[in-house]
């Protein structure tokens, strides 16, 4: 029920985030825009709206979870919002998974909004859209939630600009870990190459969740690999809501 | 069951690895159930460091603190009480009803017993006429009323207040009065700071004093007060010239007025002693006036006390 209640709140006070309409401009903006860079592409305009469409939800759903998330559990802290919410018989954990789930639903929403325009988009276009279409989607808001875990994570430990540099760094850092996994076979310090291959195996492999390609090839993926990369998300999504916990609990605010 | 009660309760900060004044030294405090008691100091004492303590809103450096018996870190401790903050901040977007729903869902009510209290909470404050409006407009006032509206959700045993009465113009202090003065006859425990010492000493059955992070003094108002009996006033009819010269002796001053001779005296014993003089001599008592040490003279002695 508290969870509950912090999670409605958050979406509502999301909803109202100005920088959310902004960017879903833009995002619609792109999609939409789309058409444009696939004429260039003579014969393959469908194929490269695709993965534009999709690139677009990508990229500004991440934007959203990192500005609106960094700002969540700050600005409550900032406005004294807080007070009376962990005055209550709450348990902080609770207030954490609260926001987390109200900023989920939100990028859920978003997620949907967006991936049905741009596939009702290349249906009025005379494209076809497939399921690995969709199961791209599904796994890019996978990706958005483990990118709001660390915006949450970062939201409780530090102030919003450097949160969102951080998150940002991760999420591009994170999309280029098969790089890191080469690396170190280049260095011979020892001490480096064991910091590089510490770096890859603590730092998430967005890749994981990337499935583009195969979606504007319309190139089946199996479920199992869809299943396997949801649960790699979970899993390491719930690891960092558990340090927010954590860093959270021993806080004052 | 003692409502509040900390052992050896202390917050201190550092910077940069060096460590500050302690914000909160030592505090010891027991606060008994259906009691009013009031925190006094000055800005920067340390009441709002102690509020936010026993609200688990700050984690102490040392001692610890418990309500009802229960540990202030756990949430069964914090299932009794009512908090509201120094200027308290709710959700902008929200209207006072939704505010109040939000804080009842927060409490564990449902529905129907949410609906229940904000009825109860809108007559109480006045809220009906201003419900659909958002918080984002409210006033200072407004938002203190709500704030306390919200503290009382789910009709919690204790209440915290942090200077209620700060920002309320004259009809809205004498509103919070009114009800502190009505939940204390509901017996609810009241812990509360506050810098406007007319109030407290109206409503407190207690008052603790805290100078620089440090409990000061700490003690039932009226024998806080009792002790410090500043001058007697003694008026006196059917005083000749003889007498007065007499007894002018033992006073510190004298003076006339349509009621009699006032004779000003240091202590009771002094007062009684005139008395008993003039009486002998014939005279007869109009008015005897002990003139107390008011709550603001006391709190400007233990500041004075406090100081290097």
């Amino acid at each position: 029920m508290r969870v509950f209640a912090v999670a409605q709140n958050t979406f509502r006070e999301s909803v109202r985030d100005k920088v959310l309409y902004v960017l879903l401009f833009f995002a619609v903006a792109t999609i939409f825009g789309s058409k444009a860079i696939g004429w260039i592409s003579i014969g393959q305009d469908i194929k490269v709206m695709k993965d534009i469409c999709l690139a677009a939800v990508l990229l500004f759903g991440v934007l959203i979870a990192i500005f609106v998330g960094t700002t969540l559990v700050h600005k409550e802290i900032d406005k004294r919002t807080l007070y009376t919410i962990l005055a209550r018989p709450m348990r902080r954990y609770e207030f954490i998974l609260g926001k987390y789930a109200g900023l989920s639903a939100l990028l859920g929403l978003v997620t949907a909004l967006m991936t049905g325009a741009a596939a009702l988009y290349i249906l009025a276009l005379g494209g076809s859209v497939d399921l690995v279409f969709f199961q791209a989607a599904l796994l890019i808001y996978w990706e958005l939630l483990l990118v709001t875990a660390f915006a949450i994570l970062l939201s409780s430990l530090t102030s919003p600009i450097l949160g969102a540099m951080i998150v940002f760094s991760i999420f591009v850092i994170g999309n280029g870990t098969r790089i890191l996994a080469d690396l170190p076979q280049q260095f011979d310090d020892i001490t480096g190459r064991r910091v590089l291959e510490l770096l890859y195996y603590v730092l998430p492999n967005f890749s994981n969740f990337n499935i583009l390609r195969e979606a504007a090839n319309g190139v089946a993926v199996s479920g199992a690999y869809v299943a396997w990369a949801m649960l790699y998300g979970t899993i390491y999504a719930a690891f960092l809501l558990a340090a927010a916990s954590v860093a959270f609990e021993r806080k004052d605010v | 069951m003692q409502a509040i009660v900390t052992r050896e309760l202390s917050k201190s900060y550092t910077r940069l690895g060096r460590p500050l004044p302690a914000s909160l030294d030592k505090l010891n405090l027991a606060i008994s159930e259906n009691e009013v008691f009031g925190f006094l100091g000055r800005n920067g004492a340390g009441k709002t460091t102690s509020i936010k303590l026993l609200c688990n809103l700050l984690r102490p450096t040392a001692g610890q603190a418990a309500i009802f018996g229960n540990d202030t870190r756990l949430p069964e401790a914090r299932r009794h009480v009512g908090y509201l903050p120094e200027n308290p901040y709710f959700y902008e977007y929200l209207t006072p009803r939704e505010t109040v729903d939000f804080y009842g869902k927060l409490e564990g009510l449902n529905a129907p017993a949410r609906k229940k209290e904000w009825d109860r909470l809108a007559e109480m404050f006045n809220l009906g006429g201003i419900q659909n409006q958002r918080v984002r407009t409210f006033s200072k006032g407004m938002r203190q009323r709500l704030g306390f509206a919200v503290a009382l959700v789910g009709d919690p045993p204790l209440l915290i207040l942090d200077e209620p009465m700060s920002g309320l113009d004259p009809l809205g202090r004498r509103l919070f009065r009114e009800i502190i003065l009505k939940l204390r006859d509901e017996k609810k425990t009241i812990f509360f700071s506050s810098h406007v010492l007319s109030d407290v000493e109206q409503i407190c059955d207690r008052v603790g004093i805290l100078v620089k992070g440090r409990l000061m003094v700490e003690g039932r108002l009226d024998k806080l007060l009792e002790r410090r009996v500043q001058l007697v006033e003694v008026i006196l009819r059917g005083v000749d010239k003889t007498l007065e010269d007499s007894l002018i002796g033992q006073c510190s001053a004298v003076r006339r007025s349509e009621a009699g001779t006032h004779f000003f005296v240091t202590s009771l014993d002094a007062g009684n002693e005139l008395v008993r003089t003039a009486m002998q001599c014939g005279a007869t008592l109009v008015e005897f006036n002990p003139v107390r040490e008011t709550l603001e003279d006391y709190f400007m002695h233990s500041q004075e006390a406090g100081s290097p």
